[in-house]
């Protein structure tokens, strides 16, 4: 190895949204504050900060008092501040406002932000701090000695598509660091490979995710009001189908919205993009588009399994904060103040453990039981089993939700285990009854003034990649594909991806493959979520490619 | 010592945010900035030459305001030691004659020129993707006084002493040898850049980008900025497209698709209706006096160029468009053509027949194929013995090259890639002042979306023409001219660049002018390199239609056709009865070049690629499934 391409840091944290940048931070303020002098080193892998920010979002911003100082506070580049807030339960030409808040659902003094401006701003307040951060850089390999967890490597770049080195080669750095904190975010690929290496899920459920498509429009003025937020449940969403609509107001006439559905939908033809563009054609969201335009498209994934899916949040050397370790609050459906909660106190423990130059497991544990003992966790003890509980209907996970709201979390049946998300879709054969496709058959012409197909849609996503790389979605047995996810689930790939990455061709013999679209890919990892038989592999693209949103 | 590599570099906005707005403006201010993507080749060059010379020192060099540190100091993350940023509000307004000899100042500050004792090879793109001139190389070279070679896709050096270039000309490529110092152009067409890694951001992130001000490098401030400029742009309008909305080709599977086009390809409907809009704005005329500001200089000069077969036809559409402007200017306007190389008397009768008033020849057995130093040597002397107003060249890849290095002797303006040129005036109003006659020299700018209209001060006015944009004149074999011959004073140094091999490939450039039907593959249609498109091409040749095959910027960029295929802005405009674009997105540039087309048909497995905006028809679906199909039936298929 080169020895001129090692860098050797005290922290690396892995991932610039707000866990990290939180993370980033408080450590810096403490070390600054002790007098202790370490470096701290944030690698990010979109183009800049923000690029592959994605939220809805509204924000708890008092956590924000607390990371911040007061003017640092002040500064931060809200929306606007959540004004009116309703639920609105949709039929298909028909609403009904609901007369109060579902538990937890209330947002009153929350803000409504565009959480990639929020993240550009928060680390520009890390760098002031003297934290060094690079973007555009992907880390894929975790480097141990002694089954010690010691450093990371980035991507190798100059690699053709079969991954041999080009002309233009040029070796990933391999970053050495005392502690690593992943703060990948949701589905992160570098910590799910630290769960397995060292079973960090031993003891938990399995991770639940959802799945939020989400545009940014210009709208002409007057039919929102900034900080004016909705959501919504129901249509197009069948019982069986756990999600809602969001709609936010926000300031100079722009308008955020989108549709989140949980993973754990059975029927293998069910689309969340679509729904999500169905869900526009509702007359209470059409009016509202009537005669703006889109201005940017994206997807991400959210970790709603809770309390019981969190993994061991530490490692000798390693500590997980954020939507990489699943901290969200499901029926609030706000995760940002509980990844800076997270973040800080991730930097709380890295600070003794710098101080005393101890990164073993157990200087580290104590970051856990920190997450136990704070707000994080009484937040998401309490709503402990609620997404669970969903998983069988609307119907069913209505009346436990009530119950576990009356008993403190518990419920009637105690802790509720949960399924990974792709064993639940069902074969096409097992699907009783219409399917997604059958039911909204006259709804997938779009018109591409309200409603816009993925292509479309991905375009506003300014989604870019090199060409000259390892394609990163990775199909494990192409055979084995072809029986079991293309004859026998129907090529669910085609429906589940936000982005239209896969794509099944039928030729005019009636043969069926897939076709792999990577270069669409706004890095959701859907695909690595919810493919049946696991059949698919997400892995990282070099640094610097895939979405730039702006204000999402 | 050690050799030196100087790359230069320009920070631009990233080509594909360049798109245009609703209101048909090139929206640019968000637009993310980027080190220009030939500079970017330039620089890997200069990194690829590190691996043979280790000691070598790289420097890179720019010209800008202070936000072009950001790629200074991406270049150092990729390896680069040293970066110069040559920043100064007094070089705002520069055109590229002003730019050449701002950064030739530079290097010169820097201790490079002709006159050094140690090694240096100065490498740069082959032109920017937001002004598209290709001129800067040049000028620098000139200014210098050192070789150059440009529009190169490879380079080797031995001994730190030479430099063997791969250079594309039309329908080709040469090998050629220059001798170190000199100037390098690279295209996109050889080792990719390579992405910086963590560690060299690290590193670049501390070094430190040297700021330059025009005083600093000891540049009089008459030479910069608006002042040293010999040109202008005066106007710049916008570009509207004016076909009818595509019509996609419906059915369940390809084959029927296929039969829905053929059939639609012989309907009469669907074609586009041009109409000639010239909306002459018509200029304020406030009484000011009139000037002619041309002193002695009349007549316009052309350059034939030539290839293996003969006069190639882009010199001879000048002769229709210099006599146009002869028209315009006055009747007694003579068109002077220099036809240069070796036993080439035979052509002058031809260039007579196309509108040449006069062919000068200048034979040499030493220029058999076309040599920078020694043309440009030739031209000089001719134009400051002859005193033209004007000089046309094509825009080749020689006629980029050539012009602007002969336009830093005679220290004129020069317009690259004209598409449209007439002879106007122009109303200065500071001095009260009508200048007239003037050349007016339209050219596509901002991808393509405006044209801008500039105008040049200096004599000889200087332009290139865009190839297969104007049209070729009528031939009239009894029209009668002079025909002389010149015997130039050659410098030694004229010789210096020695021309080792010369390959020409067996169609381009003529038979794509010629063609009825062709054939474009983009970067959607090579996962077979391209065989596919160039079996179509052969398809509706057996079915006996002038057809062949072509390609876009990208494919050629990329390696899969040669240069003299290429269609699209820096390429060559055709027009075709009929258009097959296959796999190719639609880049505004790569539409420039097809808009004369009678009828385009897009076949992109894409259906929001931009290309189906501008296409009459359209099929959505994989070339792999579409293309036999259509070969299939084609077979049986006539044009009518």
């Amino acid at each position: 190895m080169h020895t001129d391409n090692i860098v050797t840091t005290d922290v690396l944290i892995i991932g610039g949204g707000p866990a990290g940048l939180a993370t980033a931070i408080h450590l810096a303020d403490l070390l600054n504050k002790g007098q202790v002098s370490k470096r701290i080193l944030l690698i990010e892998k979109g183009a800049s900060i923000g690029s592959h920010i994605l939220s809805g979002a509204i924000v708890k911003s008092c956590v924000f008092r607390e990371l911040l100082s007061e003017k640092g506070y002040q500064n931060i580049p809200f929306d606007s501040e959540v004004k009116k807030d309703a639920v609105v339960w949709l039929g298909r030409n028909w609403k009904i406002k609901i007369p109060f808040h579902p538990p937890y659902m209330g947002n009153k003094g929350n803000k409504v932000a565009s959480l990639g401006q929020l993240c550009r701003y928060l680390a520009t307040v890390a760098e002031e701090k003297g934290v060094e951060i690079y973007s555009g850089f992907s880390v894929n390999e975790l480097l141990f000695e002694n089954n010690r967890l010691s450093g990371v490597k980035t991507n190798d770049t100059g690699l053709n598509h079969e991954g041999k080195p080009m002309e233009n080669f040029q070796e990933g750095t391999t970053v050495k660091a005392d502690l690593i904190v992943f703060a990948e975010g949701s589905r992160g690929t570098m910590t799910g490979q630290l769960k397995d290496r060292f079973q960090l899920m031993k003891d938990s459920n399995e991770q639940m995710y959802s799945l939020g498509c989400k545009e940014l429009w210009q709208i002409p003025e007057g039919r929102i009001c900034a900080g004016e937020v909705y959501h919504t449940m129901g249509f197009p969403l069948s019982h069986n189908e756990f999600g809602g609509g969001f709609v936010y107001g926000l300031k100079d006439n722009k308008l955020a919205l989108g549709l989140v559905v949980g993973l754990d939908y059975q029927d293998p033809t069910f689309d969340v993009h679509h729904a999500f563009q169905i869900w526009k054609t509702h007359p209470f969201i059409r009016h509202l588009l009537q005669g703006g335009r889109l201005l940017e498209y994206g997807a991400k994934t959210l970790p709603e399994g809770g309390y019981y899916a969190l993994p061991k949040l530490y490692v000798d050397h390693g500590l997980i904060v954020g939507d990489a370790a699943g901290f969200l609050a499901m029926p609030a459906l706000k995760g940002i103040h509980l990844a800076v909660h997270s973040g800080m106190l991730a930097a709380q423990t890295a600070f003794k453990a710098l101080q005393a130059d101890d990164f073993s497991e157990k200087t580290l544990s104590r970051y856990a039981e920190d997450v136990k003992k704070s707000k994080i966790g009484k937040e998401l003890y309490a709503v402990r089993n609620v997404r669970q509980a969903f998983a069988d209907g609307l119907f069913w996970g209505g009346i436990q939700f009530a119950t576990q709201y009356i008993s403190g979390g518990a419920g009637f049946r105690g802790r509720l285990k949960s399924e990974a998300d792709h064993k639940r879709t069902k074969k096409i054969k097992e699907w009783k009854g219409k399917t997604f496709q059958q039911r909204f058959k006259d709804y997938f012409d779009f018109d591409k003034v309200i409603t816009f197909d993925k292509v479309t849609d991905v375009y506003y996503s300014h989604t870019h990649y090199d060409e000259q790389q390892v394609p990163h979605l990775k199909i494990k047995d192409p055979v084995l594909f072809n029986e079991i996810n293309i004859e026998q689930y129907g090529a669910p790939c085609r429906y589940f991806c936000p982005a239209e990455c896969y794509e099944l061709h039928i030729d005019k013999n009636g043969h069926r493959e897939i076709r792999l679209h990577s270069e669409n890919c706004m890095q959701c990892k859907t695909c690595d979520i919810k493919s049946p038989e696991n059949a698919i592999t997400w892995c990282l693209p070099n640094g610097d490619n895939g979405p730039e949103y702006q204000y999402m | 010592m050690s050799l030196t590599i100087i790359s230069l570099i320009k920070q631009v906005p990233l080509p594909s945010e360049m798109k245009m707005g609703e209101d048909g403006l090139m929206e640019r201010s968000k637009a993310k900035s980027i080190i220009n993507i030939d500079c970017q080749y330039a620089l890997e060059a200069g990194l690829q030459l590190k691996k043979q010379y280790p000691d070598a020192r790289l420097l890179v060099c720019s010209m800008g305001p202070p936000s072009f540190e950001t790629s200074l100091r991406k270049a150092m993350a990729m390896g680069y030691d040293d970066a110069y940023l040559l920043s100064d509000r007094k070089l705002g307004g520069s055109d590229t004659f002003a730019t050449g000899l701002a950064l030739a100042s530079l290097l010169r500050y820097l201790g490079f020129s002709n006159q050094s004792n140690d090694p240096f090879i100065v490498l740069a793109g082959r032109q920017t993707s937001d002004g598209d001139t290709a001129h800067v190389p040049s000028q620098v070279a000139a200014n210098l006084g050192i070789p150059q070679a440009t529009f190169v896709e490879k380079i080797n050096v031995t001994d730190a002493a030479f430099v063997l270039a791969k250079r594309i000309i039309e329908g080709g490529y040469q090998q050629m040898k220059l001798p170190v110092p000199c100037v390098i152009s690279l295209t996109p067409t050889g080792i990719p850049p390579r992405k910086p890694s963590l560690f060299g951001m690290i590193k670049a992130r501390n070094k430190k980008v040297n700021m330059l001000s025009v005083n600093d490098i000891h540049l009089d401030t008459t030479y910069v900025g608006i002042s040293g400029s010999p040109t202008i742009v005066v106007k710049v309008v916008d570009m509207l497209s004016e076909r009818q909305p595509v019509a996609m080709m419906q059915g369940n599977n390809e084959k029927e698709k296929v039969e829905k086009l053929l059939l639609a390809l012989n309907e009469k409907n669907n074609t586009q209706q041009k109409e000639e809009t010239t909306t002459h704005e018509k200029i304020e005329h406030p009484g000011f006096p009139i000037k002619d500001i041309r002193g002695e200089h009349r007549g316009i000069f052309t350059w034939a160029e030539l290839t293996d077969k003969g006069i190639s036809r882009s010199s001879l559409e000048l002769l229709g468009v210099a006599r146009d402007l002869a028209n315009q200017l006055n009747e007694n306007t003579k068109i002077t053509t220099l036809l240069i190389g070796d036993e080439v008397n035979a052509f002058a009768d031809e260039l007579i027949a196309y509108g040449s008033d006069e062919v000068i020849t200048v034979e040499d057995n030493r220029l058999k194929e076309y040599m920078i130093l020694p043309f440009a040597s030739v031209f000089s002397s001719l134009i400051k013995e002859r005193k033209p107003e004007i000089a046309l060249f094509a825009a080749t890849t020689s006629g980029r090259e050539l012009a602007p290095r002969i336009a830093v002797s005679t220290g004129s303006g020069i317009t690259a890639d004209c598409t449209k040129l007439e002879i106007g005036e122009y109303v200065n109003k500071k001095e009260q002042l009508i200048i007239k006659p003037i050349l007016h020299s339209n050219r596509p700018t901002y991808g393509e979306s405006k044209l801008a209209t500039i105008l040049g001060f200096k004599f000889p006015q200087i332009s290139t023409a865009r190839p297969g944009t104007f049209e070729m004149p009528p031939k009239d074999n009894t029209r009668k001219g002079v025909i002389s011959t010149y015997t130039p004073q050659w410098n030694p140094s004229d010789f210096c660049v020695e021309i080792l091999q010369t390959h020409r490939g067996d169609s381009g450039l003529q038979s794509l002018f010629e063609a009825e039907i062709i054939v474009a593959g983009g970067r959607g249609a090579v996962s077979d390199n391209l065989q596919m498109v160039k079996d179509l091409a052969h398809a509706f040749q057996a079915n006996g239609i002038a057809a062949d095959w072509a390609a876009s910027r990208a494919v050629v960029d990329d390696g899969y056709a040669e240069y003299a295929r290429q269609v699209g802005q820096t390429g060559k405009t055709v027009r075709p009865k009929i258009y097959i674009a296959v796999g190719i997105s639609g880049a505004i540039q790569h539409i420039a070049g097809i808009k004369e087309a009678g009828k385009i048909v897009a076949i992109d497995r894409n259906p929001k690629a931009p290309i189906f905006k501008y296409a009459d028809y359209g099929i959505v679906g994989e070339y792999r499934d579409i293309l036999p199909e259509l070969i299939e039936q084609v077979k049986a298929w006539k044009l009518n």
